[in-house]
C-alpha cells in the first residue's frame, strides 16, 4: 500500500506542473484583464489604471506572473484575488463548505434513487414499471437541470401564492436563522437544500440507473448466478449479494471523479437557486477575469482529482479481490 | 462676573448640544406620524460583496458604500439639486478666487463605536485615498486636471480644502465619507498602504467594523446575506421634522441573489422589499402578481429615463485608410448617420417601448442641462441621402449600396460587445435602416475586452471603424464627462491621437467650455455654459447618441416614506432610507 501511494505522489508532480502551466496560460490567453472594464469608467483616469496595473502585477509579462504564482503556491499561498483583495483560499473556503453540503446531499439522493431503480429495472425487465421509469428518466435527461430548476422555481412561487406556505425559493438559510435553536437551524438548512438537491439528483439519475440496469442484467445471466440459484440461495441473496456486488464494480471505479465534484459545486442549479456555493462565485471570477481566484481553484480541483483517483483504485481493490494495489 | 460666568456656561452648553441636521418634511410623501419604529428593509445584490474595507472597495453596491449612507460634508437636495450643509456646520467660507474652502464640522457627531468624528478623520481618509499604493477607487476624485487637491486640518472641527482651480464640483469632492482615524490612521502611520489593505477584509468580525454613517455591519455570510444595524449615534445628529431620531428602521439587509431572475422570484415571493424592473417582462410579472392579490406592492412604470446612454462613435484616427478617415471626420457623414438612427424603432423593438430617445451626451434625466438651442438630427432618411450625396455618394451599385466615383462601396464595420442583447438589437436596427439609404454596415458583436481595448487605443491608426457602446455615471452638477469631452481624455473616443491634441476648432471650443463650466461656481452661469457646450457637441455630432432605458419603481406595501411621484427619478431614487419605515 505505502509504495503504491508513494508512486502516486511522484507521478503527480509532473502532472500538476503541466496542469498549472496550462491553467495559467489558458486564462492569460483571454483578451483584456481584470482592469479592462475600469477603462470604460468615465471617472477613472489612465494614470490610475496604470497605478492599479502596477499594484496587481498586471504590467509584467505572463511568464513572470506565472513563475511568481508557482513559487508562492509551493509555499501554500495561492495569491490574492483581485476583486476581494484577500488570499484566494480565504475567499473560496466558505463557498466550498456550502457547496459540500449540497453536493453530499445530492450524492446520497443520487445513489438512493438510481440504485433501487436500476436493480428494479433489471429484475423486472420490460415490465410496465420498468418502462415508465425509463420514459420519465429519459425525459428528465433531455432537459438541462437548470431549466427544470427554473420551472420548479415558478411552481414554488405559485404554490406560495396559493397556500401561503413558506417554501424557500433560494438561498441556504432563512432570515431568522440566527435566532433558531441548533436543531431548528439544521432543519432550516435542510429545508433549503432539499429542493435543489432533489432536482439535480433525479435529473442525473437517469444515466446511472441505466448503467446499473445494464450491468445487473449482464451479471444475472452469468453462469455463477445460475449456479447459485440452482444451489438454492434465496432470491434476495442472489440479487443483492451476488449480482449487485459484481455489477457495481465499474461504478466504484468512477467514484474518484466525485471527489473534485464535491468541491466543484452543483453548477447552474446553485445560480438559479441563489445558493451560496462555489459556482456563482467562480462564474463571477471568470466574468471579471480574477486570474488567481480561477487558477487557484482549478489547481485545488486538480489535486483532488489525483487524490480521488488513488482512492478509487484502493476502493476497487477492496471490492474486487482480483485487483491489487501492490 | 456672574454675567460672564453665565455667558461661558451658555456657550459650553451651546456647543455640547449642537444643532442636528433636520431632514425636511418634504423629503417624503408619507410622514411617519404613527411613530412606527424598527423593522428591516430587505434589499438584494446580484453579486457577493467583495470587501468591507472602504479604501479597496470598487463595487457599485458595497458594504462600505452602505455604511457611509448619511455622511458627507454636503448633500444634494432632491427637490432642487442644491448642495446643502450636512456634516458641515454651515456654508463654507470661500476665498482665493474660489479655490480655498474653509469648512466647520457639525458638533456632536460620532462613529458607531462612540468616538467623536473630527477633522483628523477627513484628513486621514484623504491621505489614504490619494496614496497610489492603496489603489483606492476614489483616487482620481482628489485631482483636478491632474493637479492634486489638498485637505488640511485647521483645528479639531475645521477643515481647509485647497483646489488647484475653481470647480463647480468642489462641494461634491469635499463630500467624501470620513473613515475613523483611530483605526485607519493608526494602521497607515505604522504600516503604510499594506497595513490599510489588510484591515477589514471579509474575514473581519463585524464587531470590529466602525461606521461614520447610518448603518453599521451586523453580520456577513458569504454569498448569502449581509445585515446592517442602525448606528445609534447617527440619530443624535439626524432628526426628522418633528425632532425624532433617525433612521426609523432597525436593520438594512442584502440578500445575494446572483442573478436578476432569482431577485425577481424573491421579490414576487415577498422575500425582499423592492426590485429594479429591467423590462416589460419584469413589469408584466410584477403587475400580474399584484393584480392576482399575491403581492402587495406599488408599481410605477416609466418614472424617468435611466442615467445611461447608448451611442455609436466613429474613429477619426485611421491613417491606414485615408478614405474612411476623411469620411468619419466629415461632419455631414456623422449627421447623416444620426438621421439614419431610427430611435423610435429602437425604443419600441429593443426596449419594448420602455425607453427614451437620446440626442446628447447629457442624459435626458438631467433636464436642467438639456437646451433647445442644440440641434437634433432626427430620423430622416431623405436628409441622410441628401447629406451623403453632398459627399459624392449619388450612385448605387447592383446590390443597392452607394458607391463613389471610384466605384468604392460606402461601408464600415460596426462592433459592439457580444452578449448585450439590447445593444445587439440596436446595432441591427441601425444596420437595416442604413441599408435603406445604401450604406453597408458590417455589424459584429465581439468580445467586450477586445472592444474596450480598441475603443481606448491611442495613436494615428486605431483599430476600429465604429463602435456601439454605452456609458453610465456622472452627476447633475456638471453633467459632462471629464474623460469624454476634453481632448486627450481616455474616452474622447472619436479622436485620440498619441499627443491628445484636438483636431477641429469645435473640439477645442468644447474642451474650453468644459473647463470653464467646471470652474464656474454659480449654477445659473454654469447652465448657460452647459447650453453652449451642448450646442457645440450636438452640431459636431462626434458621437451619435441613440436611446436609453427607463427607470421603474416597485416596492412592497410594508414600506412607508417614499418620495412624491414627481421627486422620484433614476438619479435620486424613490426614497430617503432615513425616512423609510415599516408600516
Amino acid at each position: 500500500m505505502i509504495p503504491f501511494l508513494l508512486r502516486r505522489v511522484v507521478q503527480a508532480i509532473p502532472t500538476l506542473l503541466l496542469a498549472s502551466l496550462l491553467i495559467f496560460f489558458v486564462i492569460s490567453l483571454a483578451p483584456g484583464d481584470f482592469l479592462t472594464p475600469a477603462k470604460l469608467n468615465p471617472n477613472i483616469s489612465a494614470e490610475q489604471i496604470a497605478n492599479l496595473e502596477r499594484n496587481f502585477g498586471l504590467d509584467r509579462p505572463a511568464w513572470q506572473q506565472y513563475l511568481l504564482w508557482l513559487g508562492n503556491m509551493l509555499r501554500g499561498d495561492f495569491g490574492l484575488s483581485f476583486q476581494y483583495q484577500q488570499p484566494v483560499l480565504g475567499v473560496i473556503w466558505p463557498r466550498i463548505v456550502n457547496s459540500l453540503w449540497l453536493v453530499l446531499l445530492i450524492t446520497v439522493l443520487f445513489y438512493a434513487v438510481s440504485i433501487p431503480l436500476g436493480v428494479y429495472g433489471a429484475v423486472r425487465q420490460n415490465s410496465l414499471g420498468d418502462k415508465s421509469v425509463n420514459v420519465v428518466l429519459y425525459f428528465l435527461l433531455g432537459f438541462p437541470s437548470f431549466f427544470i430548476a427554473l420551472i420548479v422555481l415558478y411552481f414554488i412561487v405559485q404554490a406560495r401564492f396559493a397556500t401561503g406556505w413558506d417554501i424557500p425559493v433560494g438561498g441556504m438559510r432563512s432570515d431568522n436563522y440566527a435566532e433558531l435553536s441548533p436543531f431548528a437551524q439544521a432543519l432550516d438548512i435542510a429545508k433549503h437544500l432539499v429542493i435543489p438537491a432533489l432536482i439535480l439528483a433525479i435529473t442525473d439519475a437517469a444515466g446511472l440507473t441505466r448503467v446499473i440496469r445494464g450491468q445487473m442484467l449482464e451479471v444475472m445471466r452469468s453462469d455463477y448466478i445460475r449456479t447459485a440459484r440452482a444451489k438454492g440461495v434465496t432470491e434476495r441473496t442472489a440479487i443483492w449479494k451476488h449480482t449487485f456486488r459484481n455489477a457495481i464494480l465499474p461504478i466504484v471505479a468512477g467514484i474518484g471523479g466525485t471527489l473534485p465534484g464535491l468541491i466543484g459545486g452543483a453548477g447552474f442549479i446553485e445560480v438559479v437557486f441563489a445558493y451560496p456555493g462555489i459556482t456563482p462565485m467562480l462564474l463571477n471570477a471568470i466574468g471579471t477575469q480574477d486570474l488567481y481566484l480561477i487558477a487557484g481553484f482549478t489547481m485545488i480541483t486538480t489535486v483532488l482529482l489525483i487524490i480521488g483517483n488513488a482512492i478509487s483504485d484502493i476502493l476497487l481493490a477492496v471490492v474486487d479481490p482480483r485487483v491489487s494495489v501492490s | 462676573m456672574k454675567k460672564a460666568l453665565f455667558f461661558t456656561l451658555a456657550m459650553t452648553l451651546g456647543s455640547a448640544v449642537a444643532a442636528p441636521f433636520v431632514h425636511p418634511a418634504a423629503w417624503t410623501a408619507e410622514q411617519n406620524t404613527a411613530n412606527k419604529r424598527g423593522g428591516e428593509f430587505r434589499s438584494y445584490v446580484i453579486s457577493d460583496f467583495k470587501t468591507i474595507n472602504p479604501f479597496t472597495s470598487a463595487e457599485a453596491d458595497s458594504i462600505p458604500g452602505t455604511m457611509d449612507t448619511g455622511t458627507g460634508l454636503f448633500t444634494q437636495d432632491p427637490r432642487n439639486d442644491d448642495l446643502i450643509p450636512y456634516m458641515a456646520d454651515g456654508e463654507p467660507v470661500v476665498s482665493n478666487g474660489g479655490r480655498r474652502f474653509v469648512v466647520k464640522i457639525r458638533q456632536g457627531m460620532k462613529f458607531s463605536d462612540g468616538q467623536p468624528i473630527t477633522a483628523d478623520d477627513w484628513v486621514t481618509t484623504y491621505r489614504i485615498h490619494t496614496d497610489d499604493k492603496v489603489g483606492s477607487n476614489s483616487y482620481d476624485s482628489f485631482f483636478l486636471n491632474k493637479k492634486p487637491i489638498t485637505v488640511k486640518k485647521i483645528d479639531n472641527s475645521t477643515l481647509q480644502f485647497d483646489f488647484p482651480q475653481a470647480s463647480a464640483k468642489a462641494l461634491v469632492i469635499m463630500s467624501y465619507a470620513p473613515w475613523p482615524d483611530h483605526i485607519y490612521g493608526q494602521a497607515y502611520r505604522s504600516g503604510g498602504a499594506e497595513a490599510v489593505k489588510r484591515l477589514w477584509t471579509l474575514g473581519t468580525p463585524a464587531s470590529q467594523v466602525v461606521s461614520p454613517g447610518m448603518w453599521v455591519l451586523e453580520s456577513y455570510q458569504a454569498g448569502e446575506r449581509t445585515v446592517f444595524k442602525k448606528n445609534p449615534y447617527w440619530g443624535e445628529w439626524n432628526k426628522d421634522a418633528r425632532g425624532n431620531a433617525l433612521p426609523y428602521l432597525d436593520r438594512y439587509s442584502y440578500r445575494v441573489t446572483n442573478d436578476l431572475n432569482a431577485a425577481l422570484a424573491a421579490y414576487l415571493a415577498g422575500q425582499i422589499d423592492s426590485f429594479g424592473p429591467r423590462n416589460a417582462d419584469d413589469l408584466a410579472q410584477i403587475k400580474r402578481a399584484i393584480d392576482g392579490g399575491n403581492l402587495k406592492a406599488t408599481l410605477i412604470a416609466n418614472v424617468s429615463p435611466q442615467s445611461t446612454s447608448q451611442w455609436i462613435t466613429f474613429n477619426w484616427n485611421k491613417a491606414e485608410d485615408p478614405d474612411k478617415q476623411r469620411l468619419f471626420r466629415d461632419v455631414r457623414f456623422r449627421r447623416a448617420m444620426s438621421h439614419i438612427a431610427n430611435r423610435q424603432a429602437m425604443v419600441q423593438l429593443a426596449l419594448g417601448g420602455l425607453g427614451s430617445e437620446t440626442y446628447y451626451s447629457v442624459y435626458p434625466i438631467f433636464k436642467n442641462y438639456i437646451s433647445d438651442a442644440a440641434p437634433k438630427y432626427r430620423y430622416d432618411l431623405a436628409q441622410a441621402t441628401r447629406l451623403l450625396g453632398q459627399l459624392g455618394y449619388t450612385r448605387k451599385n447592383a446590390q443597392g449600396y452607394l458607391v463613389n466615383r471610384a466605384g468604392k462601396v460606402l461601408e464600415f464595420n460596426l462592433a459592439t460587445n457580444s452578449g448585450n442583447t439590447v445593444r445587439e438589437q440596436l446595432g441591427r436596427i441601425f444596420t437595416d435602416e442604413a441599408k435603406k439609404v445604401g450604406v453597408k454596415v458590417n455589424f459584429t458583436p465581439i468580445d467586450f475586452n477586445n472592444l474596450v481595448g480598441q475603443l481606448t487605443a491611442k495613436g494615428a491608426n486605431r483599430p476600429f471603424d465604429a463602435i456601439l457602446l454605452g456609458l453610465a455615471g456622472g452627476d447633475n452638477i456638471w453633467p459632462f464627462g471629464t474623460n469624454t469631452v476634453p481632448c486627450g481624455g481616455n474616452l474622447h473616443s472619436y479622436n485620440n491621437p498619441t499627443n491628445g491634441a484636438c483636431l477641429t476648432p469645435q473640439e477645442s471650443l468644447m474642451t474650453k467650455l468644459y473647463y470653464q463650466g467646471d470652474a464656474t461656481l454659480n449654477a445659473a452661469q454654469r447652465r448657460t455654459i452647459g447650453a453652449q457646450l451642448l450646442k457645440a457637441e450636438a452640431e459636431l455630432q462626434p458621437v451619435v447618441y441613440l436611446v436609453g432605458g427607463n427607470y421603474h419603481v416597485t416596492y412592497s406595501e410594508r414600506l412607508g416614506g417614499a418620495y412624491e411621484r414627481e421627486m422620484m427619478d433614476a438619479y435620486y431614487g424613490s426614497r430617503t432610507i432615513a425616512l423609510t419605515f415599516i408600516k
